[in-house]
């Protein structure tokens, strides 16, 4: 049923050094007691699934990968860090059973995908490439097919990216909060990494289409 | 090559019980929202996965992964800015102090 | 001979059925009126029965009957109705006169109580439901005023249900009477069965048994007969209280006495030996059942005699007296002579009647039940004491009263059919009767007082209580003259047939011999007098009269051989009940209560355990689904 054996080849090896440094990150996210390091650490994680994504004929989607998640949403995740106090609530430990189950509710569902991964027969892809230019053929898609759902995508982005500097916005300037001065400041620049995100998000397409 | 396909939903779903397991048990507010980008990260990684080894090889599952990170990134603005709203009103980030579905 | 009154005899327990209602309705409100209400349904009943005994004068005079339908079952037709037979006419007079005296008896011995309403809406009731069962054309209806009596019985032991000897004598009587209201049960249900088309009627009964012939050409066994009769036997042993099902008659001394004289003494509990006259034809095709009658009633007779002789209750003393000489009743009736059962059960409801109601009388004034704490009322109640006397001198079977005439035919019966042990056992019975009645008058009522506080305050009762006395008195002393051994028209007119000669100058005096003997034998050991006032019998004999005292401990028997074992089978039901069925219910709701508590401390608010427990529920499904279908992969 479960078959680990695999050829040796550069793509298996490129695929294995890849992987460990994600789940590498990921676990170094859990165990880290500093949140900046938590965030340092998980945006090394999704540089290397950027990588995987390379591995897997995705240039474009790598592309993003590193822009958006590595460079804008670890950015913002750094800056609502830091509109926020993080003195010493990492220290604390929380209840043990609290761990423990999630730790065992997470464990059985792996179990169970793993399972169920290993378990499948997946057919053989005929070993083609995708597309010669990776690029222009999601542009050419996303443009043609996809046109509606992009278009609808860029509206709930602009509903986002207002909805979150209404939401941050403080209306009461007489707050009493004493980080209330720290976070009027912030809510704007808090948005600033989003927008630019979304900005090299549909960025790459434009510039990318040839057409 | 089937067996590849094996290995990369392998990862994803370890990345995304790493990530469950963040959602579920840490504290602070923000790294709470980096793990559930973790867990959208793993389901990006199943799509691109799947959009090279699948049944049909396509690039709609790339396409899939590009909106996805776009509702992503979307998820993570306003995820921060209710975040920011509610410290100011309650003067913690951390999750277990928010209790409000109680009342 | 004209039937004008017969036609209206359904009102007879149909008035003191409405006094009934009328006094459950009005209540207390009524009040002092309560009496009056009582005695005029009584008095009304007993006017209309002796306006239906001037129709049925003549010994051929026809069955009166008449049924309307009640429930139609298939082929089967129950039927409901009224029927007068010279027997019935009989009871009727009876039970109204005694009911009508003992109504305006217990208007002045009920004086001032609370519940008077209460009181005679029961008597109401009663007297409605036993003029019912006297009247009842079929054993159905019968057996349903059968229970009705059984529960005005019950009602009215009970009446002061205040004290727990009245709630435990009432809960007795109406138990043990059970017992014996099965028996009469299953005793109809196999007629039912047994009989052509099912019927039910006295006269249908009386012609199919009329002989062993008829019996076979209606396809029922000599042996289906005997069970037949033994199972009416039991019925009728349970209301006349016939050993061993005695034990709650005595008990059920603890109800007022107007009620012990009327329920207990002249009508209910010889309605058990009315049940076995009027089925009389079914004994009659079996000898054995006609044993069986004969020796419980002789054995009744003599072993609560006895019983009497160690009582000191004069109430008790009553009862057991009660006890024997329906014993009497039955043994007459198991040797044949019904006529002569018949008419004991007419001559005692009006002595024992007016024995308890004397009883009552005194415990009215003296306000104790102990003879030997009482002594020389005779000075004090005139009236009491003579009727007393009367009534003691009718028991004791002392001519010319009218005990006498009645147990001298029962005698005579037993003599005539050679039944000597029976015989033998009758004298004796008349002569512990006779013995335990001096003993009691001479203890009671002559000699010096026992207690000068409780002679103090000794009076003689009212007028309404006197009146009855004096009534029944008279009618103690005369009522034997209905059937004397030299006139035997009573005989001809209850059954129809031909009296035999009974005079049986033999038989008479050692009757009286054994009455007179008695007496004679009380005077000389508790003769007025004497300067101690001890029971001269317990010195002679402590263990046998211990043993008597006792009532020969089958109240103790009873309790080991039936209370025991089922309180223990009920305290086994309790624990099984409690631990068992209870655990079972704490349990679940110990279950949902913990549950709860759980599950309060999971909602605390926080959205990661809320996600922890999602992800335990979706693993879970996950893994049902697995477990289920297998339909994963």
């Amino acid at each position: 049923m479960f078959n680990f054996s695999m050829e040796l080849n550069g793509q298996t090896i490129a695929f294995f050094a890849l992987a460990v440094c994600v789940i590498t990150g990921a676990v170094l996210m859990l165990n880290f007691t500093k949140v900046v390091h938590m965030v340092v650490s998980l945006a090394f994680s999704f540089v290397g699934l950027a990588g995987i994504y390379v591995l897997l004929e995705a240039e474009f989607v790598a592309f993003v990968q590193v822009l958006v998640y590595a460079g804008a949403i670890s950015i913002l995740m750094i800056f609502g860090i830091m509109m926020t106090r993080h003195d010493k609530q990492d220290e604390v430990i929380m209840k043990p059973w609290k761990e423990a189950l999630a730790a065992i509710g997470c464990l059985a569902l792996f179990g169970v995908l793993f399972f169920a991964i290993r378990g499948t027969q997946f057919p053989t892809p005929a070993d083609k490439p995708l597309s010669e230019d990776n690029t222009l053929a999601l542009g050419k898609l996303l443009f043609t097919e996809h046109v509606i759902p992009f278009e609808l995508l860029s509206v709930l982005l602009t509903v986002a990216f207002i909805g979150a500097i209404v939401l941050a916005k403080n209306d009461d300037p007489t707050s009493i909060n004493p980080s209330s001065a720290l976070t009027d400041q912030s809510s704007v620049s808090a948005s600033e990494p989003l927008s630019s995100g979304l900005q090299q998000l549909q960025e790459p397409p434009k510039g990318g289409n040839p057409t | 090559m089937s067996t590849m396909l094996a290995s990369f939903l392998t990862l994803a779903a370890i990345l995304f019980c790493i990530g469950l397991y963040g959602v579920l048990t840490k504290r602070s507010a923000v790294i709470v929202l980096l793990s559930i980008e973790l867990m959208l990260n793993a389901v990006n990684l199943n799509l691109v996965a799947f959009s090279k080894y699948g049944v049909v090889p396509s690039l709609k599952g790339q396409v899939f992964s590009l909106f996805n990170i776009a509702i992503a990134a979307a998820e993570a603005a306003v995820g921060v800015a209710i975040l920011i709203a509610l410290y100011r009103n309650r003067g913690t980030a951390n999750v277990d102090e928010y209790d409000d579905l109680r009342r | 001979m004209e039937t004008v009154f017969s036609q209206y005899a359904w009102a007879i327990p149909t008035i003191p059925l409405l006094a009934f209602l009328v006094l459950t309705a009005l209540g207390r409100q009524i009040k002092g009126a309560a009496s009056l209400l009582g005695l005029l349904s009584s008095l009304a009943a007993l006017v209309l029965s002796v306006l239906v005994l001037t129709e049925r004068w003549s010994p051929d005079a026809e069955v009166y009957s008449h049924s309307i339908d009640w429930v139609n079952l298939g082929e089967v037709t129950l039927r409901v109705g009224y029927e007068l037979t010279n027997l019935n006419v009989l009871m009727l007079i009876v039970v109204t006169i005694v009911s009508t005296l003992v109504n305006l008896y217990a208007k002045g011995y009920m004086e001032g109580d609370d519940r008077q309403h209460v009181f005679f809406a029961y008597i109401a009731l009663f007297t409605s439901s036993m003029l019912g069962l006297v009247v009842s054309p079929n054993l159905l209806q019968l057996y349903m005023f059968w229970e009705l009596v059984g529960a005005c019985s019950f009602l009215l032991i009970g009446f002061w249900y205040d004290r727990p000897a009245a709630r435990a004598a009432a809960k007795k009587a109406f138990i043990v009477t059970r017992i014996g209201d099965v028996g009469l049960l299953i005793a109809i249900l196999l007629l039912f069965w047994q009989m052509p088309d099912h019927s039910l009627d006295f006269s249908v009964i009386q012609t199919v048994f009329q002989s062993g012939d008829s019996l076979a050409q209606h396809g029922i066994t000599a042996g289906i007969a005997t069970w037949i009769a033994s199972l009416i036997f039991i019925g009728a042993m349970g209301k006349s209280g016939q050993f061993p099902l005695h034990t709650w008659l005595p008990d059920a001394m603890e109800g007022p006495t107007p009620i012990s004289a009327l329920i207990h003494a002249a009508t209910m509990v010889a309605a058990g030996v009315y049940l076995v006259a009027r089925t009389f034809s079914i004994f009659h095709v079996s000898p054995t059942a006609m044993a069986i009658v004969a020796g419980i009633g002789g054995f009744t007779a003599i072993f609560a005699a006895t019983i009497g002789l160690a009582q000191r209750d004069i109430k008790r003393i009553l009862a057991y007296s009660t006890v024997s000489q329906l014993g009497y009743m039955m043994m007459a009736l198991g040797l044949g002579a019904v006529t002569a059962g018949v008419f004991h059960l007419f001559t005692h409801a009006f002595f024992k009647a007016l024995l308890f109601l004397g009883a009552g009388s005194v415990i009215h004034a003296v306000h104790t039940q102990d003879i030997f704490q009482m002594g020389g009322l005779g000075r004090k109640m005139k009236v009491t004491t003579w009727t007393f006397a009367i009534g003691a001198m009718a028991l004791s079977g002392i001519p010319p009263f009218s005990g006498f005439w009645s147990k001298d035919a029962i005698l005579a019966a037993a003599w005539e059919q050679d039944h000597k042990l029976l015989f033998v056992i009758g004298v004796l019975a008349a002569f512990f009767t006779a013995f335990y009645m001096a003993r009691l008058f001479f203890v009671a009522f002559t000699g010096k007082p026992a207690d000068d506080q409780i002679y103090q305050q000794a009076h003689e009762s009212p007028s309404s209580m006197t009146i009855p006395l004096v009534v029944l008195a008279v009618l103690a002393l005369i009522a034997g003259f209905v059937y004397t051994p030299f006139n035997g028209q009573f005989g001809i007119w209850l059954t129809g047939e031909p009296a035999e000669d009974h005079a049986n100058v033999l038989v008479m005096i050692i009757s009286v011999a054994a009455g007179v003997c008695g007496v004679l034998l009380g005077y000389v050991l508790y003769r007025p007098g004497q300067s101690q006032r001890v029971d001269k019998l317990e010195q002679a004999a402590a263990p046998l009269f211990r043993v008597l005292e006792r009532k020969y401990y089958i109240d103790e028997l009873y309790n080991w051989l039936i209370v025991r074992p089922l309180r223990v089978i009920g305290k086994g039901l309790d624990i099984i009940d409690r631990y068992v069925v209870d655990g079972l219910v704490r349990f679940i709701s110990a279950f949902v209560d913990g549950w709860g508590r759980t599950s309060t401390r999971v909602q605390n608010g926080q959205l990661q355990t809320y996600g922890i427990v999602s992800l335990f529920g979706f693993v879970a499904l996950v893994l049902l689904m697995l477990a289920l279908g297998r339909g994963f992969w």
